[in-house]
């Protein structure tokens, strides 16, 4: 008699345990360490110097510009190398070869993955706060750490799409490569998208980061006039993007499913 | 499907298609499979041979439910593969092997878990279970050591366990001795045994003819996509011309030499190979009337006549099927 549960009821852990062993992985490999606690530390120290005196709230440019340097890879790239990774290793077909949904799997990597990326995100604040010789004036602390957390979700959400590239295809970390300065400028983590050519922002509004990002500058930054609609239409457009992207997670990875099962292309690498 | 069956195979055809060239404007279309059939029972181990790129590993992972077939149909334990591929996966293993497949900066006990997890072990046997499977491969020793300071064998062990891990009812082995050093190789073909005996059906491809020949009651030789036997062992070899094999060396045959060694009695097929300044013929006997000394005669005159006599091997049934299939 197989111990193996059904797939309905082995799905929370089968995210628990994909979120364990990103942990273990992460661990037990120090190349991790370089993009997760040195590129922060040194993100931090070039964005204070770049920032300093640029009026009173330079502390709070630097951290937000260092800070979205260190956490967008971790989180939107890191989500989708994971699934390249299992590529790389072999690994993608027993673990597709499991009765539990993939998706499933995938969503503990990408919360490693936000994790991960707020771990830099930390270090980024600490560096600034340590070099300024105290914190950054925040208007509003509380909304700050909660818009905080909300960017690494919405640049997860991405991440998603890029898992289920990885799925499909082996050719996915080359769209992701050649994508990787396009997304980050485009959807505001290096500066305000509103700095950009007119005809981008229609099109940086389709990813969830680049509203998560303007209502962080908002709540930030006293001033900051971004898209000019507030930060609260900033977070309800961040909302539904992210709503869409998850809901259209679910059919992608089931379609990603049947098309490698179609191609049988799972091994490659 | 009878209820004796694991495996049901009906007409079962996978193309696979891809493109190349300038803009991936050329396309190729691959028929890896031409309409296969077979049944496997429950509690049994069937061997499935095969030259490369007959189609054993396309045919393994429909099996179990990694690729999609064309067209035909599949069902494992009374179910269709592809429909009811999620409640499948978790009453089949999968052995693919290989150094790939397994996470190698960590230990076995992880990977392990990681997998026992997948399948929804419950927590309250997961260790045990492990701690288990880790005994029934002989990883014990070192389930804390990073896989990637095992050997292709440890890894080869480890690959099994983790496809015995949730006590699958069906277990695929593909080529699970290859590049493996003979004790790790026999020790793998005691495992297989020990696992049929507690009923778990065996789905097993192999290069090994001696391997089959060990371990399976019944075989299929897969070659360009069909299936062209599919027998017992003493089935197989009746079907080439019996069991009962006579190789003659010497330097060099005339035909009219080799005709007669085809006209005596119960001789069924003369194939000549080179070695070197030697030519060897080797016969199949079907009746076993043919002697040695008959040969001996027939053949006066050739210095260094060797006349051995030997049972037909599974080796020699498959390279005739292939032969005949190449033909």
């Amino acid at each position: 008699m197989t111990l193996a549960t059904s797939p309905d009821a082995s799905r929370a852990r089968a995210t628990g345990a994909s979120l364990r062993l990103a942990i273990l992985l992460f661990v037990a490999d120090p190349q991790w360490l370089v993009p997760s606690t040195i590129a922060p530390i040194v993100f931090g120290l070039v964005s204070f110097e770049l920032f300093r005196g640029e009026g009173p709230y330079f502390l709070t440019y630097a951290i937000l510009g260092a800070g979205m340097m260190s956490m967008w890879g971790q989180t939107l790239y890191g989500s989708g190398w994971a699934t390249g990774q299992d590529r790389q290793l072999g690994t993608l077909e027993p673990t597709i070869q499991a009765p539990t949904p993939y998706l499933y799997v995938v969503l503990g990597r990408i919360i490693w993955n936000v994790i991960a990326g707020l771990f830099g995100g930390v270090i980024v604040y600490l560096v600034v706060v340590i070099a300024a010789g105290g914190p950054p004036r925040l208007p509003n602390p509380l909304l700050f750490v909660v818009l905080f957390v909300f960017v690494m979700v919405t640049l997860a959400s991405v991440g998603v799409v890029f898992a289920a590239a990885f799925v499909y295809s082996r050719y996915a970390g080359f769209i992701q490569n050649v994508g990787e300065f396009a997304f980050y400028i485009g959807t505001g983590c290096m500066f305000p998208v509103i700095l950009l050519p007119f005809w981008t922002n229609p099109i940086a509004l389709l990813f969830p980061p680049t509203w998560a990002l303007d209502a962080l500058r908002y709540v930030s930054i006293p001033g900051y006039s971004g898209f000019g609609w507030g930060w609260e239409w900033d977070l309800v457009g961040a909302l539904a993007v992210t709503g869409v992207y998850a809901a259209i997670a679910g059919t992608v990875f089931s379609r990603v499913e049947r098309h490698v099962l179609e191609t049988g292309n799972l091994s490659d690498y | 499907m009878s209820d004796d069956l694991a495996i049901e195979v009906k007409d079962l055809v996978r193309v696979f298609e891809s493109r190349k060239g300038f803009f991936y404007r050329e396309k190729t279309r691959t028929e890896a499979l031409k309409g296969v059939q077979l049944v496997v029972r429950r509690g049994t181990i069937f061997g499935l041979l095969g030259p490369n790129g007959a189609g054993k590993t396309t045919l393994t992972k429909i099996l179990s439910t990694l690729l999609l077939p064309t067209s035909g149909t599949v069902r494992i334990l009374d179910h269709e593969v592809v429909e009811d591929a999620h409640w499948l996966r978790s009453r089949i293993g999968l052995v693919l092997g290989g150094e790939r497949g397994l996470y190698n900066r960590i230990n076995a006990k992880e990977n392990l878990r990681y997998f026992a997890d997948l399948y929804g072990i419950p927590p309250s046997e997961r260790d045990h279970r492990i701690a288990e499977v880790l005994e029934r491969v002989d990883l014990v020793w070192a389930a804390d050591r990073r896989v990637e300071e095992y050997s292709r064998g440890m890894k080869q062990k480890l690959h099994i366990a983790r496809g015995i891990l949730h006590r699958p009812e069906i277990l695929f082995l593909d080529e699970p001795t290859i590049g493996l050093d003979p004790k790790s190789a026999r020790e793998t073909r005691k495992l297989i045994r020990s696992l049929v005996a507690d009923g778990v059906t065996i789905f097993l491809t192999t290069h090994y003819m001696f391997e089959a020949e060990e371990l399976c009651p019944r075989v299929a030789v897969l070659s360009k996509g069909r299936i062209v036997a599919n027998d017992t062992i003493a089935g197989l070899r009746s079907r080439v011309g019996g069991d009962r094999t006579l190789e003659v060396e010497a330097y060099g045959f005339e035909d009219r030499e080799v005709d007669r060694l085809r006209g005596l009695p119960g001789i069924s097929k003369v194939v000549g190979e080179d070695f070197g300044p030697l030519m060897r013929l080797t016969m199949r006997d079907r009746t076993g009337e043919t002697t040695p000394d008959q040969i001996r005669d027939l053949l006066v005159g050739h210095p260094e006549l060797s006349v051995r006599e030997r049972r037909t091997s599974l080796e020699d049934v498959y390279l005739d099927l292939v032969e005949e299939e190449a033909r």
